[in-house]
């Protein structure tokens, strides 16, 4: 099996309705904030559906409904889930 | 800092926001607390007596969203945990997201105290189609593990039959090596150097390692000199971790919790989301959730301003209290009392009974209380944490995030309760720009109600003109606030709690708790603040106020020079001195009546508001705002003057 190669992408640039695995945060989230998201139960791998983009990014992580700001959104990189487009 | 502990035996209620403590918190204590759909209600530590014992101190923790704390919240929360001498913690978990109470239980459980674990909100992991495994999960733990339903009183009396069989609970995780190694050093330190009498050295040392600033508090002060000792312990772990010490012990500890919580839950499949989760999805749509806003803030205007404003107003002014109580009670006052200063001092212009309660009694608490039920049919819901989403644009303009809403919202309510509730706010930048706005241009629903009975009589343009400049002056002064006050605006990130059906027991508590708070403190500033005026007006004081005040009241405001009476009144309470202002409707112009309510409007609040703001700000800061405040006020009034006369019709 050839390593599988997934882009990476920020989570504010991923359409709603489409579940992604989060791959990790950006050094621009301040880290008091990471710890803030890591506290809410976003860990890399872990995966989350995206319910909406405007105004604000929402997202379910594990029956967790959580908003964040694009500001915020930019930052965190989510793969694909396999399979999908 | 204190190091002393308190003697009496506590269980502490423990756990992330919005979990349910506080209800939890009332079935097992029969207490009020403040009780609400949206994360951080709670701002301090509530505590009653047992129900099942009375010897036994219950305390309500505000929601923690991990430790080592960093919030305010998170910090009061974790000085209960060292300075309370707790016989066991009951952690609250919501049991539809059993990996992230675990990942708390898993710092909880290096403290060694007895735990018991509820998990509760069971009925809506249920609806999501999550099976929690609990006597596999009290099994791996090794403490009692209950399944509860807090707004139902479901589980309660089990749990609390369960409290003797608390336990420590068995350790989640070795961490990596390395760290176990900074761990076990610090540890031994602080055993040897500062050992806490409940709580275990290890639990200390990570929760130190962490960088927990109220750990590292008491420690210093436990510690003395040999602090120094400990700090070099955690800056060499520091420098040893490849990365940020804190978030990789977080990260850990998450991946513990999710190994556990991975081994005991299962997850049916769902097809599709439940309605209560569209319902919650539309009231944040970019397309609906404005619409749905504004039918929100019809139906609280229809049932605020028109039914409780104008009509059980109505009822209770005119009808019961001018047709039936006042005249009967100076009947009884002038026939039983014969010396005239009593009498008038209870019955007469300023009289205690028909100025002082009328305007709290009969004027305001309708008001309040349509409000109050209002607004706990909103937060019981779970709308307010969406109105967060919604609002988060307008309020990236004046340098808040839309956090701030909720506050901003309460302060509709009581402006004092508000200032409190700034404390949910996550830094000092943006409480101090909130409170600020608050003190400034937002009225309470007492005010508000006497705004609109006012200007609701001039005309629909004088509402929409004082409603316009009341936004104007709330987005320019935040807009130029956010650019003086240091510091930079962070960006929201907010959990959003399940939409539900309100439960009418629950509003109508909060509301009885709300109720209580506002009529203890507004019943005696009425009749201190009648009372000072009919001291003024005895002493022949207040013609000669009215005299100082005409350039300012007449000249620049160009409001009649009695006017001043209500400016005096307004520095005791702003919605008394609006309602000395309606007193005097009949001799307004609509151009005065407009001036006057906006001026009173922009005043600050009330007397208990500024004890509050010293209390949150201090008192350096909260007479700072007073002094911007006052002068801002009578200057946007003056300029309203000069603007409506040429603009808007003569007065």
């Amino acid at each position: 099996m050839s390593p599988k190669h997934e882009a990476r992408l920020p989570l504010a640039f991923i359409p709603a309705g489409q579940e992604v695995r989060l791959a990790g945060f950006g050094d621009e989230i301040d880290p008091l904030q990471r710890e803030q998201l890591i506290a809410y139960g976003l860990a890399e791998s872990r995966p989350l559906t995206v319910l909406q983009q405007r105004p604000m990014t929402v997202i379910l992580a594990d029956e967790v409904e959580l908003a964040l700001e694009h500001a915020v959104a930019r930052h965190i990189w989510v793969a694909k889930e396999s399979g999908e487009a | 800092m204190t190091t002393n502990l308190s003697t009496t035996s506590a269980i502490l209620l423990v756990g992330h926001p919005n979990v349910g403590k506080s209800v939890l918190f009332h079935r097992l204590t029969g207490a009020y607390v403040n009780v609400s759909n949206y994360p951080g209600t709670t701002v301090e530590v509530t505590r009653a007596s047992a129900r099942f014992d009375h010897a036994v101190m219950l305390l309500d923790t505000p929601g923690i969203l991990a430790l080592p704390s960093r919030s305010d919240d998170e910090r009061a929360t974790m000085r209960a945990l060292l300075e309370e001498n707790t016989r066991c913690l009951v952690q609250v978990g919501d049991a539809k997201n059993l990996r992230r109470t675990l990942t708390l239980t898993a710092l909880l459980a290096e403290l060694g105290v007895p735990l018991v674990l509820a998990l509760n909100m069971h009925d809506e992991a249920a609806a999501r189609g999550v099976t929690v495994d609990i006597p596999a999960l009290a099994e791996e733990l090794g403490v009692p593990v209950l399944a509860t339903v807090a707004t139902g009183g479901e589980g309660v009396s089990e749990l609390t039959g369960r409290l003797p069989d608390a336990r420590p609970p068995q350790a989640m995780l070795r961490y990596d090596t390395d760290f176990e190694r900074e761990i076990a050093r610090t540890a031994e330190a602080i055993a040897r150097l500062a050992p806490h009498p409940h709580l275990a050295a290890r639990g200390l040392a990570i929760l130190f390692l962490g960088g927990d600033p109220e750990v590292a508090g008491w420690l210093a002060a436990r510690a003395g000199a040999h602090f120094a000792d400990l700090e070099a312990l955690r800056r060499q772990a520091g420098e040893n971790a490849e990365g940020d010490l804190p978030a990789l012990l977080a990260r850990e500890r998450t991946e513990a919790a999710d190994a556990l919580s991975a081994s005991v839950i299962q997850r049916a499949l769902r097809s599709s989301p439940l309605l209560s989760q569209r319902i919650g999805q539309y009231v944040v749509h970019p397309l609906w959730g404005v619409p749905i806003l504004l039918g929100v803030l019809y139906l609280v205007y229809q049932f605020v301003g028109v039914f409780g404003a104008t009509v059980l107003v109505g009822l209770l002014e005119k009808d019961l209290f001018e047709g039936i109580l006042n005249p009967a009670f100076t009947d009884f006052v002038t026939a039983a009392v014969n010396v005239p200063w009593i009498t008038d001092l209870l019955v007469g212009q300023y009289g205690l009974w028909t100025m002082g309660m009328t305007y709290a009694l009969a004027l305001i608490l309708p008001i309040v209380t349509t409000f109050f039920l209002a607004f706990g049919v909103l937060e019981d819901s779970g709308y307010l944490p969406r109105l967060t989403v919604i609002a988060n644009r307008l309020f990236a303009l004046i340098g808040l995030n839309g956090r701030a809403v909720l506050p901003m919202v309460l302060g509709l309510g009581c402006v004092t309760m508000a200032t409190l509730t700034t404390r949910i706010l996550h830094s000092p930048r943006e409480r101090m720009i909130t409170i600020f706005l608050l003190a400034l241009a937002i009225p309470c629903s007492a005010q508000l109600g006497v705004v609109l009975g006012m200007l609701g009589g001039v005309s629909f343009s004088a509402v929409l003109i004082w409603t316009l400049a009341m936004i104007l002056v709330l987005l320019l002064s935040g807009f130029l606030a956010a650019r003086l006050i240091p510091g930079r605006r962070i960006p929201l990130v907010t959990e959003l709690p399940p939409m539900r059906l309100p439960i009418l027991g629950n509003v109508l508590k909060k509301t009885g708790g709300r109720l209580k708070w506002y009529l203890v403190e507004v019943i005696p500033l009425f009749l201190l603040g009648t009372f000072i005026m009919f001291a003024l007006d005895k002493l022949g004081a207040l013609p000669a106020i009215i005299r100082a005040g005409e350039p300012l009241v007449s000249g620049w405001l160009g409001l009649p020079k009695e006017a001043s009476a209500a400016f005096v009144m307004g520095f005791l309470r702003r919605d008394f001195g609006a309602t000395g202002l309606f007193a005097m409707a009949h001799s307004l112009s609509p151009v005065q009546a407009v001036v006057g309510m906006i001026t009173i409007t922009l005043f600050i609040p009330c007397f208990a508001s500024l004890m509050m703001m010293v209390k949150e700000q201090g008192l350096k800061v909260a007479l700072a705002m007073v002094a911007v405040i006052v002068p801002f006020a009578f200057l946007v009034g003056g300029l309203f003057n000069i603007a409506l006369r040429a603009l808007w019709m003569p007065a």
